[in-house]
């Protein structure tokens, strides 16, 4: 193996030895599982901004035509002020339709999962974390 | 061969020192700037005041059609900065079970040191952390869990801290005109604090807690006989805070917390948020539910 490389391969073994240690105690894996996601299409019907997890509803109309609720968590209320989001903008326009990718419950709890991105109907989103780097 | 291998560790250590900087508090001081005083010639530590610790390395991002990453971003080379700035709110600090909670890892490392007939304790608190931290379920964080203040009015009979935390808002009076630890008061999870100045330095004191409360994560608990010790001294816009907890019964020594920089920001406190926990009863496997403060 070149030297050059094994240099290279030191540093970016340190680094994720570094990173680890950062961030050590991922634990939306201890609710959610991290290893699968879904899309949800639907409208928010309520928004609870509270902590330590903010709490966002998405009615979804099944196929049959009847409407199933999800229960869907996001950050604590402080992150999401840093990042320059209110309960008004994570609502947005009353009705409108949202794309939501979800990390479900890893107990097997149906219709609760973890907000990995929301994407609204003209386009804009909010990254929230969760599944991997933002596509 | 022995020059590329030097080179080598040249590299890495440097690559290593600009990560710790990108992620550290303590690095992103502003240049010292004249310490303001009071009229009575103390330090001037009034104003709201930003630790810059726990998720402060987590730059949220803005992009122009109003999209906002927080976490799982790309490379912000092309990303604006969120809005407010990038001086986060005071309360902007990682909440329960989320990547924006990873701790800091220095004081995560940072574990007080039990005698060893209490280790075991430690570790079954420790391994039911979920079922045993209080703080889990919403009650206030304790002295010295729950950092520094956000806010800190100051005149010269008394010192008020205010903290908007994830568990809710608290306060702490801590008199500073001689006046001795009051009597009388049940055990909180605040304690019952006074302070006195040494040359620029606020020095607090404060005993009287109950013991719902742990010092740290992963199990930490004290006693009833707990006495905190702060120490706040402020050099031109940042207080350097530092806290050490003295529980002799349980502890080798006292437990020194990692200290931190606090900047000056110009972000008001929010009422805090409603604090309702719904999570430990889905997390099935154990997992550590941990929170930075």
């Amino acid at each position: 193996m070149p030297k050059r490389f094994n240099c290279l391969l030191a540093v970016l073994t340190m680094l994720l030895v570094a990173a680890s240690a950062v961030f050590a105690h991922h634990s939306v894996a201890g609710q959610f599982d991290t290893s699968k996601s879904l899309t949800l299409k639907g409208s928010i019907a309520k928004l609870q901004w509270m902590n330590p997890h903010i709490y966002v509803y998405i009615d979804v109309k099944e196929a049959d035509g009847t409407v199933t609720t999800w229960a869907l968590e996001t950050l604590p209320t402080a992150m999401m002020r840093k990042a320059g989001l209110s309960k008004e903008s994570v609502m947005g326009v009353p009705g409108e339709l949202v794309t939501v990718l979800v990390v479900p419950a890893k107990d097997g709890t149906k219709h609760l999962g973890w907000i990995s991105k929301i994407t609204y109907a003209d386009g804009h989103y909010y990254a929230l974390g969760g599944a991997g780097p933002v596509q | 061969m022995k020059n590329r291998f030097l080179h080598c560790i040249v590299v890495t250590v440097a690559v290593l020192f600009a990560a710790y900087a990108m992620v550290s508090d303590v690095n992103a001081q502003a240049p010292p700037k004249p310490t303001p005083h009071l009229a009575d010639g103390r330090p001037d530590l009034n104003g709201t005041w930003d630790h810059g610790g726990g998720i402060g390395f987590v730059r949220p991002q803005t992009l122009p059609d109003g999209s906002v990453c927080v976490l799982g971003c790309p490379p912000a080379a092309t990303a604006a900065p969120p809005r407010g700035g990038n001086n986060p709110p005071p309360g902007a600090r990682g909440g329960r079970g989320d990547a924006a909670a990873a701790p800091d890892a220095p004081a995560a490392r940072n574990f007080p040191k039990y005698k060893p007939e209490f280790l075991a304790k430690v570790k079954d608190l420790n391994d039911r952390q979920v079922q045993t931290d209080t703080l889990l379920q919403c009650q206030p964080p304790g002295v010295p869990r729950i950092g520094p203040p956000h806010k800190i009015l100051q005149n010269a009979r008394e010192v008020v801290f205010l903290y908007d935390d994830v568990n809710g808002s608290f306060f702490r009076i801590i008199p500073t005109d001689g006046r001795p630890h009051r009597k009388g008061l049940p055990a909180g999870y605040l304690g019952d604090a006074i302070g006195h100045w040494e040359a620029d330095t606020l020095v607090i004191e404060t005993v009287n807690f109950n013991e719902e409360t742990w010092l740290i994560d992963n199990g930490a608990f004290h006693t009833k006989d707990l006495k905190v010790v702060e120490r706040l001294r402020r050099v031109g816009d940042t207080i350097e805070y530092q806290a050490t907890a003295h529980d002799p019964a349980l502890l080798v020594e006292p437990w020194a917390m990692r200290p931190q920089a606090l900047r000056l920001t110009d972000h008001e406190l929010e009422e805090s948020a409603r604090c309702e926990d719904r999570d430990l009863e889905h997390i099935i496997d154990g997992s550590h539910h941990d929170n930075p403060r």
